[in-house]
């Protein structure tokens, strides 16, 4: 393999699992910049990755003329459901703590334990007893491949070649939805006052602003990214679903807090990291790196570098690092 | 407003109390049991005069139609019951813990089965705890032997019979295979380095290397062997088997359960080829060219048939003993059906051949998992 075709690749891989991270991340923001920590978003994940394949399948098996005539309009439909149960499920979250005002770390942590068990329990109600996967690998829609943009997979350029080696719908709806993120954070009178809600929701409740509702807004927006993000996880990851994302909810929580609560640089956090994880896998065949023979579990060293590399970066960026000032607090009236 | 978040927030609160699990039933009867099930359980036949006895099957943490372990045996199980006429059932315990383990082999005996068969190495302890208070009861655990917590006593009751695999042989056919058919970039993504997995793969570089030196090519293999310590789909998997792919690698053996499913993703964007385990898998996608396979089905169906035949006696040769099946026995091999074989040049014929010479013991596949097999093909230990 050529340097190029290696970079190529890493490339393409890096792009493929930065997507799932920045639109999780980018969710995570949303509901922390209004004051509500959303811990839950690995159970959103693997809620909204749930619905979208069991729609994916859906519309394969029952519609599948249809559905291979409009493949993208098909992803986009699972892409729909899946935002559509994330943010369902992460009403949950708001319920518990914005209505109940419960503490959020720990109805997030509720969520994270409910939604595999559901999962299972959902997964065998549709597919049948002891069924623990949802294979969609004969969905061949659900890739953007080269041949179906109406280019020649033989006569590409490299660069065409890697672009659409792994393209799901989701890819350029994440950098659609990121742009979005960006004018709705920053450019409308609705992201100011969802900042003014994480940052002293006293103040904005005493300007008229109904801090209940903007903080439902947040959880919802963070379910509806989240949901998304668990179904481009779960189709970037391999052909079937298995009730888990693997922590990348988990991972997307650490990427946002590298990213500043800032969606710009939730982006860079989020490739940065993607990374680094497939650098770690291409390790193996990329010539020039040691490859550390005759340690044990050699093969694990560069899968440690991006969490080891996260951690000395927050280290030397820390003291930049500023969370929104109210999140985690139940907002209370009566303090006004 | 308010009202519809608060009624929105109610329904997703409904959904998911409807959504909650059901409590498990344990006891399940195969002709009681709801219509889902793909397993084919045709009611039981009328007990023939003289015909007495049940078996009972326990299963470990999935289900009846796993595709893989569970199914493999219960098919064992549901062919025996056919042929003899013996009632059969199946049970599930509540939970993945030695204790409901434990619980449910003592239901299974209190609903009077005069068998037990145990599916899945995780029965090594519970067998180890019950075996010697049920003398009468026969028990058929299948890959595993009953040891303590610590391993540190094995002991197999004369009431129990221990079924293994040489997976290693399975684990060679799929490697001479893959270098006969023209394969030279040869891959194995194992999940955990549990026996089972590595005798899998050991196996697999032993019969690449065999085939590389019958075929001459022996400098141009090259094999690489990692363990991704996972049994399920995950982004390291599909991004290393990526690079593997990328880099040249042609086909992989996935040896690992759900982890198959991001070797085929991988595969897919490549255009490359995989290697299914444990059962026929070729129906998960078309991309898979063989599987190493272990009869889970026959075996249990065969040493029922003994039990059966000794009147409900382990006969000698089984009492206390562990049996270690391979080609010999027709116990592990490639499907040769048309539509699961998708080799061009390597014919099922040649196949035959191969597998008679390694039945006989003609060619001896080790089985040691402590170090690499010493080979002459370029092995990349990942």
């Amino acid at each position: 393999m050529s340097f190029f075709d290696l970079v190529a690749n890493i490339g393409s891989e890096t792009v493929l699992f930065a997507v799932p991270l920045l639109l999780v991340a980018l969710g995570g923001m949303f509901s922390e910049r209004g004051g509500i920590i959303n811990i839950a978003l690995e159970g959103i994940m693997v809620v909204g990755a749930l619905v979208g394949c069991i729609v994916m399948i859906t519309l394969h098996e029952h519609m599948g003329v249809w559905s291979a005539a409009n493949p993208e309009l098909a992803m986009l439909i699972s892409v729909g459901a899946a935002a559509i149960s994330g943010l369902v499920y992460s009403l949950l979250l708001g319920f518990a703590s914005i209505h109940l005002r419960a503490d959020q770390t720990i109805g997030g942590t509720a969520l994270n334990m409910l939604a595999p068990a559901a999962a299972i329990v959902v997964t065998w109600a549709v597919y049948g007893r002891g069924q623990t996967s949802i294979n969609f690998g004969n969905v061949a829609w659900r890739r953007i491949t080269l041949a179906r943009v109406g280019g020649d997979p033989e006569t590409a350029g490299i660069f065409l070649r890697s672009v659409f080696k792994s393209m799901y719908v989701t890819t350029p709806l994440a950098i659609i939805l990121l742009v979005l993120a960006i004018i709705l954070l920053y450019k409308t009178r609705f992201g100011l006052r969802l900042r003014a809600c994480g940052e002293h929701p006293q103040a904005a409740d005493s300007v008229g602003i109904n801090v209940y509702k903007m903080r439902y807004a947040g959880v919802a927006i963070s379910g509806f990214l989240a949901g998304i993000g668990g179904l481009a996880f779960t189709l970037a990851a391999g052909t079937a679903y298995q009730s888990t994302v693997a922590g990348y909810g988990f991972l997307a929580l650490s990427v946002m807090i590298f990213g500043n609560w800032k969606p710009m640089n939730i982006a860079g956090a989020a490739l940065f990291f993607a990374l680094f994880k497939v650098m770690g896998n291409y390790a193996g065949v990329i010539p020039f790196l040691p490859s550390f023979e005759g340690i044990k579990f050699n093969a694990w060293i560069y899968n440690i570098l991006p969490y080891v590399v996260t951690m000395f970066l927050l280290v030397l960026t820390s003291k930049r690092s500023r969370a929104p000032k109210a999140e985690g607090i139940p907002y209370d009236k009566s303090t006004r | 407003m308010k009202k519809i978040i608060a009624l929105l927030v109610v329904l997703a609160l409904i959904f998911a109390l409807v959504a909650c699990p059901a409590p498990e039933e344990p006891v399940v009867d195969p002709e009681t049991d709801d219509p889902n099930i793909d397993v084919d359980v045709t009611p039981v036949p009328e007990i023939p005069d003289g015909v007495s006895g049940k078996v009972a099957l326990v299963t470990d943490v999935g289900d009846i139609d796993d595709k893989s372990f569970n199914q493999g045996t219960w098919e064992g199980v549901v062919a025996f019951g056919e042929a003899t006429g013996v009632e059969y059932k199946y049970f599930r315990p509540s939970e993945d813990a030695d204790e409901a383990r434990i619980e449910t082999i003592r239901n299974a005996i209190d609903d009077g089965a005069t068998a037990v068969v145990c599916p899945g190495f995780l029965f090594e302890t519970a067998i180890y705890a019950v075996q010697g208070d049920y003398p009468d009861v026969n028990f058929l655990l299948i890959d595993g032997e009953p040891h303590t917590e610590d391993y540190a006593t094995y002991f197999t009751a004369p009431n129990t019979h221990n079924i293994l695999f040489k997976e290693e042989q399975a684990g060679y056919f799929a490697g001479w295979a893959a270098v006969m058919d023209g394969f030279t970039k040869l891959g194995f993504c194992g999940g955990m380095d549990v026996p089972a997995v590595v005798r899998y793969g050991f196996g697999y570089v032993q019969g690449a290397n065999d085939a590389a030196k019958e075929k001459g090519n022996v400098d141009d293999i090259e094999l690489k062997y990692w363990y991704s310590g996972v049994f399920w789909p995950t982004d390291d998997v599909k991004a290393k088997m990526a690079s593997w792919y990328g880099s040249g690698t042609e086909v992989v053996f996935a040896c690992g359960g759900g982890l198959l499913f991001s070797v085929i993703a991988a595969a897919e964007e490549a255009g490359a080829k995989v290697i299914g385990v444990d059962v026929d898998q070729s129906a998960e996608s078309d991309l898979i060219i063989t599987s190493a396979m272990k009869g889970l089905t026959y075996s249990t169906h065969m040493s029922l048939l003994a039990l059966f035949e000794n009147d409900w006696v382990w006969p000698a040769d089984f009492a206390g003993q562990t049996a270690n099946l391979g080609a010999a026995d027709n116990a592990v091999g490639l499907p040769t059906a048309a539509g699961s074989w998708r080799l061009s040049t390597f014919s099922v014929a040649d196949y035959e051949a191969i597998f008679a010479k390694v039945a006989a013991g003609e060619i001896a596949v080790s089985n040691s998992i402590d170090a690499p097999p010493t080979v002459d093909i370029a092995v990349k230990y990942e």
